[in-house]
C-alpha cells in the first residue's frame, strides 16, 4: 500500500492492506478472507486479493492471502506491504517445527508498514515482537484457538474468535448486521444455536482486543473501515470463475479438462453449471482425452472449451494441429503456472506465450487472447468462442495464476452490460444446404469454409488432419496442398482486417517511455504508471489483449512512437518482447520476474528508473528474498 | 426414413465417397471385406449418410471413413474414440462409429480404449485387426503373434493382446468378434454392435496380406469358428468361460461373446443453434457471488 499519511498518527481510513497467514488446510486462512470479502462487498468497499500464497501440498505448507481493501476499486495489490497481519498459528507450523506460532510473523512481519497492526494466535505463548514493536506496530496476541477449545467447547470457532477481533480492530461492522447475516446465510440450516455461538465467538474476539487497547490506552489502531452506500450490487469472483461465467454465457455446452492447478475450478464450475444450461462437462482420463473430447463435440456442432496449465498445455500441443488442419473449432484456456515441467504448480508466471504462439509441427493457424484482468478473464471468454467459431481454428485464451486465484468485487452490471448474445458463425442449417456439392473446405477468399453440423441432410462432410482437398479428402499433389495451405492461412489475414484489436494505451506515447505488457502485470504497470507520474516521469502503458497473430500494422506504428520500449512480463526470456522485437523489427529494454511472486509496483518503478538511467537492456528484478524460510521449504506437485 | 427416389439404398453409400479404383489398399487386404460389411449394415439398418459420423484412426484402416458416404473425421493417432466420446455425447442422434486398425486402438491409442469401455459412450467401434503396422511397412503391432506359440518372449516381443478380454475386463457393455473374410456374418454382428445402447466393440479380424503372413486368410479360416447358439451373451461368467474353452483349443470365436446393456442415462442434444441461447438466465450463475 502507498505509505501516504502513515508516518503520523492519523486513522487511515478505507486504504489499506490486510495479509491473513496460517497453516494450510488446519488453520482456515481463506474462511477468515472470504467471510471479510463478502462482507466488505456488501458494505461498499471495493477488494482486491491476487497474491494468494499456497503451496502444492494439501497440508502443513504456509499459505498466506493479502486482501486489499479501499473506497475505490485498487488500480493493483500495490508492494509486499501489508498493513494489517494475521497469523493464525496456535503451535507449530509441521513445515517449520523451529517456529512454534511465529511462522507468519516470520515471514511477514519484516515486511509490515511501520505503525501497522499485528494479531496472532497466541495459544502456545507470547511471541517476542519487540522489533516490530519498535517500529510502532501495534500488537495484539490473541489466544484464540484457547478461548474457542476451553471457554466455548468447539474449536472450529477460532476462526470466528479472530474474525470478532479483527471487526473490532477495524472498528468495521460493529453492530454484527453484516456478520450476523452471513452467519444466518451460512448456518441456519444447522441450527440457531450455531449461529449464537458464532456470534458469541466474535464477541470473545472482540473483548480481547478491547483488553488490549486499554491497557496500552490505545483509542484507535490507526486504520479503520467504513461502510459506504451501496449503489449497485456486486459480485466478488476470482478470474477462473468469471471466465467460466463468461464461457457459459458465450454458449459453450461442452467443457473437458483433466484436473491441475490452478485450472481446476472452472472444471469444478462447469460442472456444476453447465448441466443447469444443457450442457456437459467432463473430467478427461489424461489432458489428450480431453482436448480430443472437446474436438469431437465441436465437429458435432456445438461450441466447447478446455481448460489447463502449462504442463497440460504442453500434453495437447498434438491437437492444436488437429483443431487447425481440420478447421475445427476449439477454446484453449491456459491459466499459466511457473514452469518450466513441473515448475511451481502454485505459482504465478507468464510462460506459456511462446507456447501458445508456435507450439505443435506446421504452421498451425491460431488465435492468441490473454487476459489482464479479471474483467477481461470474463469479456475475453465471448471474444474467444466468436473468433474460435468464425475462424475454426485453435482460440487459446491465456490467463495466468495470479488471475485464476484472484479474487476482485465488479458490479453486477458489469456482467450483463458485456454480456453479449450467443451468434454461431458459418454454421449451416439444412435450408442453406440444399442443392448436391457441399464441400466442407470450399475455397473462399476470407479462407473460411462454411461448416455443417453432422446430421443435417445435404451438409455430408469429410473432415482430416492430413492435407486434403475441397471435399477433404487426402491428397499430397502439390498445386492443391498450396491451395488450401493458403486458404487456412487467409484466415488470418481476415482475422486480422476484420476483428484483432489493438493493445489498450493508457497516456499519450508520444515522446515518453512505454511499459508495454500483458496478462496480469497489468494491474502492476498501471499502479506503477500512476507511482511514475507523481514521482515527475510520465510514461505511456500499452497492454496487450490480442497476441496472435500479431497486429503489426497496428502496434508497429505505435510502438515507434515512445522514447524507450520496456517490456514487463512474469517470464525469463520476455517472450513478449521477442515477439515484439521479431514482429516490429524494434528493439526492446526488459524488466523481468520469475521468483514465483507476482510484480509488485515498486518493481516495475525501480526497473523502470534503472533501464532509464543506465542504458541497461535487460533487469532482472525479485532478487531479494521475500520470506524468510520459504524456499528450503520441500514441496511436492 | 426418406431417400432421394432414383438411388438405391446400396448406392447412396456410393457417393461423396472416394471412387472405387482410387481405394489404397492392397488388392486382399481385409479391410474391403469391412467396407461391404459396414455398407450392408447401414442399409439393413436403413440409416442414411448424414446420420453417421465416422471417426478414422490413423492407419490403412482408417482410410476407410473416406471410402463411404457418411460424414467422417480423420484426427491423431489414437484418437478416434475420444473424438468418437465428445460427438457421441454432444449430439446423441448420430450413430457415432470409431474404424481404426490394431495399433492405433491398442498402443498409442490405449488410453482411450480402456476409459471408452468404462465410460460406455453410445460408440461403435470396429478394430480392423491385422497383427501388423502396414502403412509404415510390417512393424509388430500390439497384436502381433496372434496363435503363434510363445513360449519365451521379451520386452521387444510382448504377446498378444486381447481387445475381447481387454474389453469385458475395463467394463465394457458389448464385446464381438468379426472375420472380414466373412463379410455377410461382420455385417450382422456390426448391426448388432450399432443397435447396442453403449460402447460396443467389434475386433475384426482383417488380413494385411503384403506384411502379415502368418495370420493369412487361410489361416484365419481355419482357425475361426462361430459361436454356439447356445451362448448366452449376457451372461459374464459365461463369456469368460466361452474366451477360455476356444483359447484352449485354440480358436478364435466369432459372434457376440458378451452383451450386457446397463442402465444408460439418456441425454439430450447440447444447444447449438442461437435461438436455443436466447432465453439463457444469468442470475443463478451470479447470485452465489454477491
Amino acid at each position: 500500500m502507498s505509505l501516504k499519511g502513515k508516518g503520523r498518527r492519523t486513522v487511515v481510513v478505507n486504504n489499506m492492506k490486510l495479509l491473513v497467514g496460517g497453516v494450510q488446510l488446519r488453520d482456515g486462512v481463506t474462511t477468515i478472507t472470504d467471510i471479510l470479502g463478502k462482507m466488505f462487498v456488501r458494505a461498499g468497499l471495493h477488494i482486491l486479493a491476487m497474491e494468494k500464497g499456497y503451496a502444492s501440498t494439501i497440508y502443513g505448507a504456509h499459505q498466506y492471502d493479502p486482501v486489499v481493501v479501499s473506497d475505490t476499486p485498487p488500480l493493483s495489490w500495490g508492494d509486499d506491504h501489508p498493513d494489517i497481519l494475521v497469523s493464525l498459528e496456535f503451535d507449530t507450523n509441521p513445515d517449520v517445527p523451529v517456529q512454534p506460532n511465529r511462522d507468519t510473523i516470520l515471514r511477514h512481519g519484516k515486511n509490515l508498514t511501520d505503525n501497522g497492526v499485528l494479531l496472532y494466535d497466541s495459544t502456545t505463548s507470547t511471541v517476542d515482537t519487540s522489533d516490530l514493536e519498535a517500529r510502532g506496530i501495534k500488537v495484539f496476541p490473541l489466544p484464540a484457538r484457547q478461548i474457542a477449545l476451553r471457554e466455548l467447547k468447539r474449536e472450529v470457532v477460532k476462526n470466528t474468535v479472530v474474525t470478532g477481533a479483527l471487526l473490532r480492530l477495524l472498528e468495521f461492522d460493529m453492530d454484527y448486521q453484516l456478520f450476523g447475516q452471513y452467519l444466518e446465510e451460512r448456518f441456519s440450516k444447522r441450527g440457531r444455536e450455531i449461529v449464537d455461538l458464532n456470534l458469541e465467538a466474535a464477541r470473545r474476539g472482540r473483548a480481547v482486543i478491547e483488553e488490549v487497547m486499554k491497557v496500552h490506552g490505545w483509542t484507535t489502531v490507526g486504520y479503520r473501515l467504513e461502510g459506504r452506500k451501496v449503489e449497485r450490487p456486486a459480485l466478488l469472483v476470482n478470474g477462473n470463475e468469471a471466465m467460466s461465467m463468461g464461457a457459459i454465457l458465450a454458449g459453450c455446452r461442452y467443457y473437458a479438462a483433466y484436473p491441475i492447478t490452478p485450472a481446476s475450478s472452472i472444471l469444478e464450475y462447469m460442472e456444476a453449471y453447465l448441466p443447469k444450461y444443457g450442457g456437459r462437462a467432463i473430467q478427461g482420463q489424461n489432458e489428450r482425452e480431453s482436448i480430443r473430447a472437446a474436438i469431437g463435440a465441436s465437429v458435432a456442432g456445438v461450441r466447447a472449451a478446455v481448460g489447463s496449465s502449462g504442463p497440460g498445455i504442453s500434453l495437447k500441443v498434438e491437437e492444436f494441429g488437429t483443431s487447425g488442419m481440420t478447421e475445427t473449432p476449439v477454446v484453449i484456456i491456459n491459466t499459466q503456472r511457473a514452469g518450466p515441467s513441473t515448475g511451481m504448480p502454485t505459482k504465478s508466471e507468464q510462460g506459456d506465450l511462446t507456447l501458445a504462439v508456435v507450439g505443435g509441427h506446421g504452421d498451425i493457424p491460431r488465435i492468441v487472447l490473454a487476459a489482464g484482468t479479471v474483467e477481461e478473464c470474463y469479456t475475453l471468454a465471448f471474444e474467444a468462442f466468436d473468433l474460435a467459431d468464425k475462424y475454426q481454428c485453435p482460440v487459446f485464451l491465456l490467463s495466468d495464476l495470479a488471475l485464476a486465484d484472484g479474487r476482485k468485487n465488479l458490479p453486477e452490471e458489469f456482467f450483463t452490460q458485456n454480456r453479449r448474445p450467443v451468434v454461431r458463425h458459418g454454421l449451416l442449417r439444412e435450408a442453406d444446404l440444399r442443392g448436391d456439392g457441399y464441400r466442407r473446405y470450399a475455397m473462399t477468399e476470407s479462407g473460411i469454409s462454411p461448416r455443417s453440423v453432422p446430421g443435417t441432410p445435404g451438409g455430408i462432410f469429410k473432415m482430416t488432419g492430413s492435407e486434403h482437398d475441397e471435399a477433404g479428402l487426402v491428397t499430397t499433389d502439390p498445386p492443391k496442398r498450396k491451395a488450401m495451405y493458403e486458404k487456412r492461412q487467409r484466415k488470418m489475414q481476415t482475422y486480422l482486417k476484420e476483428d484483432v484489436k489493438p493493445p489498450q494505451v493508457f497516456g499519450t506515447p508520444d515522446g515518453v517511455p512505454l511499459l508495454v505488457g500483458w496478462g496480469s502485470t497489468k494491474l502492476a504497470i498501471l499502479d506503477a504508471q500512476a507511482r511514475l507520474r507523481a514521482e515527475g516521469l510520465e510514461t505511456c502503458a500499452i497492454h496487450f489483449t490480442h497476441l496472435w497473430p500479431f497486429p503489426v500494422h497496428l502496434v508497429r506504428p505505435l510502438l515507434q512512437r515512445g522514447s524507450a520500449l520496456i517490456v514487463i512480463e512474469g517470464n525469463y526470456n520476455g517472450q513478449l518482447a521477442d515477439l515484439i522485437q521479431q514482429e516490429c523489427l524494434l528493439e526492446t529494454k526488459r524488466i523481468l520476474k520469475y521468483n514465483g511472486r507476482p510484480f509488485y509496483t515498486s518493481d516495475v518503478t525501480g526497473g523502470v528508473r534503472q533501464l532509464l538511467a543506465n542504458g541497461t537492456r535487460v533487469v532482472r528484478v525479485g532478487e531479494r528474498a521475500p520470506e524468510v524460510m520459504l524456499e528450503t521449504v520441500p514441496e511436492g506437485d | 426414413m426418406s431417400t432421394a427416389p432414383t438411388v438405391t439404398p446400396a448406392k447412396l453409400w456410393e457417393q461423396n465417397a472416394t471412387p472405387k479404383h482410387r481405394i489404397q489398399w492392397c488388392p486382399g487386404c481385409g479391410d474391403f471385406g469391412v467396407l461391404a460389411a459396414l455398407k450392408m449394415a447401414f442399409v439393413k439398418m436403413e440409416l442414411l449418410p448424414h446420420e453417421v459420423l465416422m471417426f478414422g484412426g490413423i492407419g490403412c484402416s482408417g482410410q476407410i471413413r473416406n471410402y463411404l458416404n457418411g460424414n467422417g473425421f480423420h484426427g491423431t493417432h489414437g484418437g478416434p474414440l475420444a473424438y468418437a466420446l465428445g460427438a457421441a455425447m454432444a449430439k446423441p442422434d448420430l450413430t457415432v462409429m470409431a474404424l481404426a486398425g490394431d495399433g492405433d486402438t491398442l498402443a498409442i491409442g490405449m488410453e482411450n480404449f480402456i476409459h471408452a469401455c468404462r465410460r460406455d459412450p453410445n460408440v461403435t467401434m470396429i478394430i480392423m485387426n491385422n497383427g501388423v503396422y502396414g502403412l509404415t511397412k510390417g512393424q509388430d503391432s500390439p497384436t502381433t503373434g496372434l496363435g503363434k506359440v510363445m513360449e519365451a518372449h521379451t520386452e521387444e516381443h510382448p504377446p498378444y493382446v486381447d481387445p475381447v478380454r481387454l474389453a469385458i475386463a475395463s467394463g465394457a457393455s458389448f464385446a464381438a468378434q468379426s472375420f472380414a473374410g466373412d463379410p455377410k456374418h461382420c455385417a450382422e454382428i456390426y448391426v448388432e454392435a450399432i443397435k447396442h445402447k453403449g460402447f460396443a466393440l467389434v475386433n475384426d479380424f482383417s488380413p494385411c496380406v503384403t506384411y502379415n503372413k502368418f495370420n493369412t486368410y487361410e489361416w484365419c479360416k481355419e482357425h475361426v469358428e462361430h459361436i454356439p447358439s447356445s451362448h448366452n451373451p449376457a451372461d459374464k461368467q459365461a463369456a469368460w468361460a466361452l474366451l477360455d474353452e476356444y483359447d484352449r483349443k485354440g480358436r478364435l470365436p466369432l459372434g457376440v461373446i458378451y452383451q450386457a446393456p446397463r442402465h444408460k442415462i439418456e441425454h439430450a442434444r447440447l444447444p447449438i443453434w442461437d435461438e436455443e441461447f436466447a432465453d439463457v438466465d444469468h442470475a443463478p450463475m451470479f447470485q452465489p457471488f454477491m
